[in-house]
């Protein structure tokens, strides 16, 4: 039973982080092959900033840093790269992903660095008759109000609908009267954004390290793909069910664990080849 | 073999010459180059050299690999090192557990390579071509993750040794661990595989699959069962890159996970890209250049991961073609200024 919580942990964690690159590509078509680097970057920009600063004062650090960076992605890679082949914008991304793990590697070393969970969460708590971490708890959480908030974001207010047309036919959207480029680099900046946060969370969870990166966009693409690309919904799915066998693998199989989604994701798409939710454009 | 080849080139090249020339030209060049690559070790005495050398051609090969892939299917490998890591593996562990004798372990670890590519790309060819990057990438990080984490099988990050019986195929062992040696047999490797490719390209099946890229529900309107074809392209690909693997294997007689790591799939893919893969010699042109660039650079190499990625980006954006297409313009202005 414990075991299917730390399984949702995990889940809620590859939702917050894979829900960024369903939103950029429902924008631009794209994918941010850097989002691995990207959620590295995070994890290490936090750790620093709340060296001096404090957890919570990292976090925001973090978050506001890659949207920042996101901002600067939209505008020097997506926007002028979007009239060539969506390719072009994955080997330009990818060549960025090299950058950023040197970079990382030559500022904080190649070493593991671990980082505590803040103060207000370091405890824990009984839960189906064991002890639990609360910061545990605090990612579930997390997840939980990055899905609720966003929910409510593209389903309540007009810049959401902006967002949902959009992905639907970015062209008639323009052709609406929709600033389709600030629109998009507001939305990079939320996926990039969340990247940073998926990082922090990321700190007490495991420890950090220069190729965090390439270790987590295993599951992360999988659960984009299985998903379908374009669905908040299927990537929420998809999450949970990928990092649950994750996480049962790490416990029963640990040696084989990180191909179990690899099967699950050959399985859905055996079945569903346009994914869980995807309408198969 | 011959027979498609009169009757689909014109299709395939309606400016280029005559396909029965293009073949004989073909086979003259291929000679010359084996000839050229017989002649290397003597003209070069630097063993330091011919290592470096042997390298560039094994990652040549693997370059070759992804950049088929992309003339033919228009897909984009991200993950080639699946295959290349993947047939490194199976060496190691078959003289490890001494399961079959090396020349099958040897067989098998092409053959493997290509049945799990063919096995995989049943599903996910059909997945859009940016899906489609994403999972290659996920699948060899997945592989290397399972090469780091089970000790007891294949040692971890340490690596284990590849060991080898004293002859295989009937040659000794010394042959494929000289520099000066190995690096003959790793040239004639790569001639013939891209010998053997662009023959494939001319004939029925390349002209299908690449008229399967192009626009594949007009293909399957046609009459012709595309999915099988390009998962067939996947399986070719998948058996050069362990192809390439074999041939790092025996010269280095070690298996390490960098074998299936990301950065290696991404090296090879960016060979690939410089080269530019529209054309078959592309990737190998690539791969030389890569290899003598990084030797100039000398004492930044430990920066090497940033160089790499920004020649990528910028290679990316301002030949997209790559040098092949940029040598195939020149020769094209060349002939045209001619009276």
């Amino acid at each position: 039973m414990i075991q299917i919580v730390n399984g949702l942990v995990y889940g809620s964690f590859l939702y917050v982080l894979a829900v960024g690159l369903v939103l950029i590509f429902g924008l631009r078509r794209v994918t941010n092959f850097a989002h691995g680097g990207f959620f590295m970057v995070g994890a290490y920009v936090s750790y620093a900033a709340a060296v001096h600063l404090g957890f919570w004062t990292g976090m925001v650090v973090s978050v506001a840093a890659l949207a920042l960076f996101g901002v600067l992605l939209d505008r020097f890679v997506f926007r002028p790269l979007s009239k060539e082949e969506p390719i072009v914008t994955l080997l330009v991304t990818f060549g960025l992903l090299f950058v950023l793990e040197d970079l990382v590697r030559t500022i904080w070393g190649k070493d593991f660095i671990s980082v505590a969970a803040p103060d207000a969460l370091a405890g824990s708590v009984m839960l189906f008759g064991s002890q639990f971490p609360v910061y545990r708890l605090f990612v579930i959480g997390v997840a939980v109000i990055v899905a609720l908030g966003l929910a409510l974001w593209l389903r309540a207010t007009r810049v959401g609908l902006y967002v949902r047309a959009s992905s639907v036919d970015p062209v008639t959207t323009g052709m609406q009267g929709v600033d389709t480029d600030r629109l998009s680099a507001f939305v990079v900046a939320i996926g990039t954004g969340l990247a940073g946060l998926s990082g922090t969370i990321a700190g007490p969870l495991m420890a950090l390290s220069p190729s965090m990166g390439g270790y987590i966009i295993i599951d992360c693409f999988i659960v984009v793909v299985t998903g379908g690309l374009t669905s908040f919904t299927g990537a929420f799915v998809a999450a949970l069910v990928i990092g649950q066998f994750h996480n049962l693998g790490l416990v029963y199989l640990p040696e084989v664990a990180s191909v179990i989604p690899l099967l699950i994701m050959v399985l859905v798409l055996g079945l569903r080849p346009q994914g869980l939710a995807g309408t198969g454009k | 073999m011959s027979e498609p080849v009169s009757r689909v080139a014109p299709t395939v090249g309606a400016t280029g010459p005559a396909p029965r020339a293009a073949s004989g030209r073909m086979l003259v060049s291929a000679v010359l180059l084996l000839a050229a690559g017989v002649a290397v070790p003597w003209l070069v005495g630097s063993q330091l050299m011919l290592t470096l050398m042997t390298q560039a051609v094994i990652y040549a090969i693997l370059a070759t690999a992804i950049g088929f892939l992309i003339r033919q299917n228009g897909l984009t490998s991200f993950g080639h090192a699946a295959f290349f890591g993947l047939a490194v593996y199976l060496l190691a562990l078959n003289g490890k557990f001494d399961l079959v004798p090396a020349e099958v372990a040897v067989l098998a670890a092409i053959a493997l390579p290509a049945a799990l590519a063919f096995a995989a790309g049943l599903v996910i060819v059909r997945l859009p071509p940016l899906a489609f990057s994403m999972i290659t990438l996920a699948v060899a990080q997945s592989l290397h993750e399972l090469m780091l984490r089970w000790r007891e099988l294949a040692n971890g990050d340490d690596g284990m040794p590849v060991r080898l019986p004293s002859t295989l195929f009937g040659f000794g062992v010394e042959l494929f661990q000289s520099p000066s040696t190995m690096f003959v047999v790793c040239w004639c490797a790569l001639v013939l595989v891209v010998l053997a490719l662009a023959a494939l390209s001319r004939s029925h099946f390349g002209v299908l699959t690449v008229a399967i890229r192009e626009n594949e529900e007009r293909a399957r309107y046609i009459g012709y069962q595309t999915l099988v074809p390009r998962a067939v392209v996947f399986a070719i690909s998948g058996a050069i890159g362990g192809l390439a693997g074999v041939l790092f294997a025996l010269y280095n007689a070690f298996a390490t996970p960098g074998a299936l790591h990301w950065s290696l799939s991404g090296e090879a893919l960016i060979m690939a890209v410089i080269g530019g893969a529209k054309a078959v010699w592309g990737p190998p042109l690539g791969a030389m250049v890569f290899f003598v660039v990084k030797d100039a650079v000398g004492d930044l190499t430990e920066h090497w991961p940033a160089i790499i990625g920004a020649t990528l980006i910028v290679v990316t954006v301002m030949l997209p073609h790559g040098l092949s297409g940029l040598v195939e313009r020149i020769v094209r202005r060349l002939k045209d200024n001619r009276p």
